[in-house]
């Protein structure tokens, strides 16, 4: 146990830990805005996270033309080159989460109320994704180039808060609250809480079924694409596999939090970023997964709703 | 899931092992008589380079023999174990029951081999490894080594490890060493090796274990810092190491990066960022090709290759491709044949060098562990570690 790191890097832990938890957290939502209204675990949004880590770097290297060794970009044009790259692969997920909806479950769906089925082929379409990318890449690691230079606003207690840190907390903050918005004030958001509460009763007051669990898959792809680019942006640099763990991570995310649950997600991935952080820390980095599973199977048998699950019921999606 | 798919992939490479030399067999039919070796590393997934890389020195070879019309040709039998343990234990069945092949190039990777030697243990088909480098292959006091029928032409971590340490703290003022493996058979294995040279000769300021795949090394950068080491030694694979020596330059680490021959890959520098890799310390079991070859070797080298610079482990494989080609050529047509022929005979590897195995598999006195640096991008060779 190494309790003397905590001495110079407790806040930089923590600042990392938060950092990190918050790409959790947008991964997540994919999962728990999914489950929210289908009651369902959306099995192909690791895949979707990948392909979205693929696509930044598609929009940075092959559509904007910057070299993978070039040097990093300022003004207007880093701006640009980013804000093209996040809405690029935003898109490039919440379309593939609609297509994933419309191939893995809207017929079984149409067909019957056979969940293993959707599962089931939730992970088909995956394990397509997954392989796809494998055989196009060669299974070659895809470096990003280093297109924001990372410079640092000043350290504060030991923890450096560099541009990439910050950019990933701030607008990680900016999205959760524009989802949680969306959700809670919108027409569409009522909607796809209404169809979260009874299918049936939501049908009968006039909602097209069909359009907001497409609305909601692509919702759901629109964080995990955002993910992606933050995930690209921050480590700089992608493999066919990178889904597995991350989507492992923002499941045990949404599970702490209370899974179905926007605010839960929230607080779950902050959570699980910090722990991960500690555990590895103190423990070494081989203790980290026998921690983070301790605490969630503890968390579970406490509240099997998940931490948040039952205080702020009334976000449920 | 992903494992089911890779083996059920395994099951179908094996049987195309099987059945793909039956439909070459009518090559036998021609006045030259022909001889299966097969070759064994991965092809496709994470670590594919290293065993396309060797996979160019064994057809090298092999086409500098077959170009001498030979009375027996030769032709290579090729399987991807993707240098994973589990697809290696479904591929080598398959090797091992195909009669004609009597003798393998490989495994590239230490759990594949270990995981592929019952199966050839039980069929006697002699092995050299020309990169697999746990000791424990060759330990007769290991539960699952390879004797009788394993041979390697690379040094073992036995020789890497302390080869590491020393070169890693070279020129150091009071080095203090962070050692980091991947938690894999062949990270942990090397890091158990290298760590009592590095508590002997310098100050061991912490180790961890962070397992493969991992994205987000920040705590480990943050123990690294904390402990005060000027030299951090990561012992696991290329694609890690890129992600962690960029993680310690962007978390302000200045000191060593020094890393074994898992990491010594082309990729490395590039997938680690413009200047994060650079000045980098690597060893290998393994020195340059291109430094040992004669300007006529290169030039037909990349004339069939189509490689300029040739990779890693590229002079280990020649010179087991060869060991065998010289068994052949003496005569040998069978495993038994094979198997006399290397325990008992003495070869000549492409710098000159005389190789003779002892009993268990290892080169006797040796072989040579290079030191590697990162210079403009490129990996440089520096001289034996």
């Amino acid at each position: 146990m190494n309790l003397q790191v905590l001495e110079s890097q407790f806040w930089s832990l923590c600042l990392q830990g938060i950092a990190l938890g918050f790409i959790y957290v947008l991964i997540s939502l994919g999962y728990t805005m999914v489950y929210g209204v289908l009651r369902l675990i959306n099995f192909a949004n690791s895949e979707v996270f990948m392909v979205g880590t693929f696509a930044t770097v598609v929009a940075q290297v092959g559509i904007l033309q910057n070299e993978t060794n070039s040097q990093s970009l300022h003004g207007f044009r880093l701006i640009y080159t980013l804000t093209f790259a996040l809405i690029f692969s935003m898109l490039v997920c919440g379309f593939l989460g609609i297509l994933v909806e419309l191939v893995a479950y809207r017929r079984l769906r149409a067909l019957g109320n056979n969940r293993l089925a959707s599962l089931i082929s939730a992970i088909a379409v995956s394990i397509v994704l997954l392989e796809t990318i494998r055989i196009v890449t060669f299974s070659r690691p895809q470096t990003s180039p280093r297109l924001l230079d990372k410079w640092s606003f000043g350290e504060v207690a030991g923890a450096n808060f560099r541009i990439d840190t910050v950019m990933v907390i701030v607008s990680g903050v900016i999205i959760f609250v524009l989802l949680d918005r969306f959700v809670t004030k919108t027409r569409l958001g009522k909607a796809i809480r209404a169809v979260s509460m009874s299918e049936e009763i939501s049908k009968l007051m006039g909602i097209n079924l069909n359009r907001v669990v497409s609305l909601t898959f692509f919702i759901g792809g629109l964080t995990t694409g955002a993910a992606a680019f933050f995930y690209t942006t921050v480590y700089e640099t992608t493999q066919f596999n990178v889904g597995f763990n991350l989507g492992l991570a923002a499941f045990t995310t949404a599970v702490l939090g209370g899974i179905g649950n926007l605010r839960g997600a929230f607080y779950g991935g902050i959570f699980l970023g910090v722990l991960e952080q500690f555990a590895s820390a103190i423990l070494g980095s081989q203790w980290k997964s026998v921690t983070v599973f301790t605490v969630l199977v503890l968390v579970l048998l406490l509240k099997p709703n998940g931490i948040f699950g039952e205080a702020v019921q009334q976000t449920r999606t | 899931m992903n494992s089911k798919i890779q083996r059920s992939l395994a099951v179908v490479s094996a049987a195309a092992l099987v059945f793909g030399v039956s439909a070459v067999s009518p090559a036998m039919a021609s006045k030259h008589k022909t001889i299966y070796l097969a070759f064994q590393a991965p092809l496709t997934g994470p670590n594919a380079l290293t065993g396309q890389d060797e996979l160019t020195a064994a057809k090298f070879a092999l086409s500098e023999y077959n170009a001498t019309n030979p009375k027996v040709k030769v032709e290579l039998v090729i399987a991807d174990d993707q240098g994973l343990a589990e697809v290696a234990a479904v591929v080598a069945p398959g090797i091992a029951s195909n009669k004609k092949i009597i003798g393998l190039i490989g495994p590239a990777f230490s759990g594949a081999t270990q995981a592929s030697l019952p199966a050839y243990k039980a069929t006697g088909l002699p092995l050299i490894s020309m990169s697999a480098t746990r000791v424990s292959l060759t330990d007769r006091k290991a539960p699952v080594n390879g004797f009788p029928i394993f041979k390697r032409v690379v040094a073992n971590d036995k020789f890497q490890g302390p080869a590491l340490a020393r070169y890693a703290t070279k020129g150091i003022a009071s080095p203090s060493v962070y050692l980091v493996d991947d938690k894999t058979a062949y990270g942990k294995g090397l890091a158990d090796y290298t760590k009592p040279s590095v508590v002997k000769d310098a100050k061991l300021a912490g180790t961890d274990s962070v397992p493969e795949n991992t994205s987000d090394y920040t705590s480990v950068v943050a123990k690294v810092k904390a402990s005060g080491a000027n030299v951090v030694i990561y012992c696991g694979y290329a694609p890690d190491a890129a992600k962690f020596v960029k993680a310690l330059r962007d978390g302000g680490y200045t000191g060593i990066f020094a890393a074994g021959d898992g990491v010594l890959k082309a990729t490395f520098p590039n997938n680690a960022g413009n200047t994060a890799a650079e000045g980098a310390r690597l060893t290998a079991a393994d020195v340059p090709f291109e430094d040992l070859a004669t300007p006529a070797q290169m030039v037909a080298y990349t004339k069939l290759t189509g490689i300029k610079i040739p990779g890693s482990y590229v002079t280990s494989t020649y010179n087991a491709t060869n060991i065998f080609l010289t068994c052949i050529k003496q005569g040998v047509t069978t495993r038994p044949g094979m198997q006399n022929c290397l325990t008992g005979g003495s070869f000549k590897g492409i710098a000159g060098d005389t190789i003779k195995f002892d009993r268990y598999g290892d080169i006797i006195g040796g072989a040579a562990v290079g030191a590697f640096t990162i210079k403009a991008g490129k990996i440089t060779y520096l001289g034996v570690a």
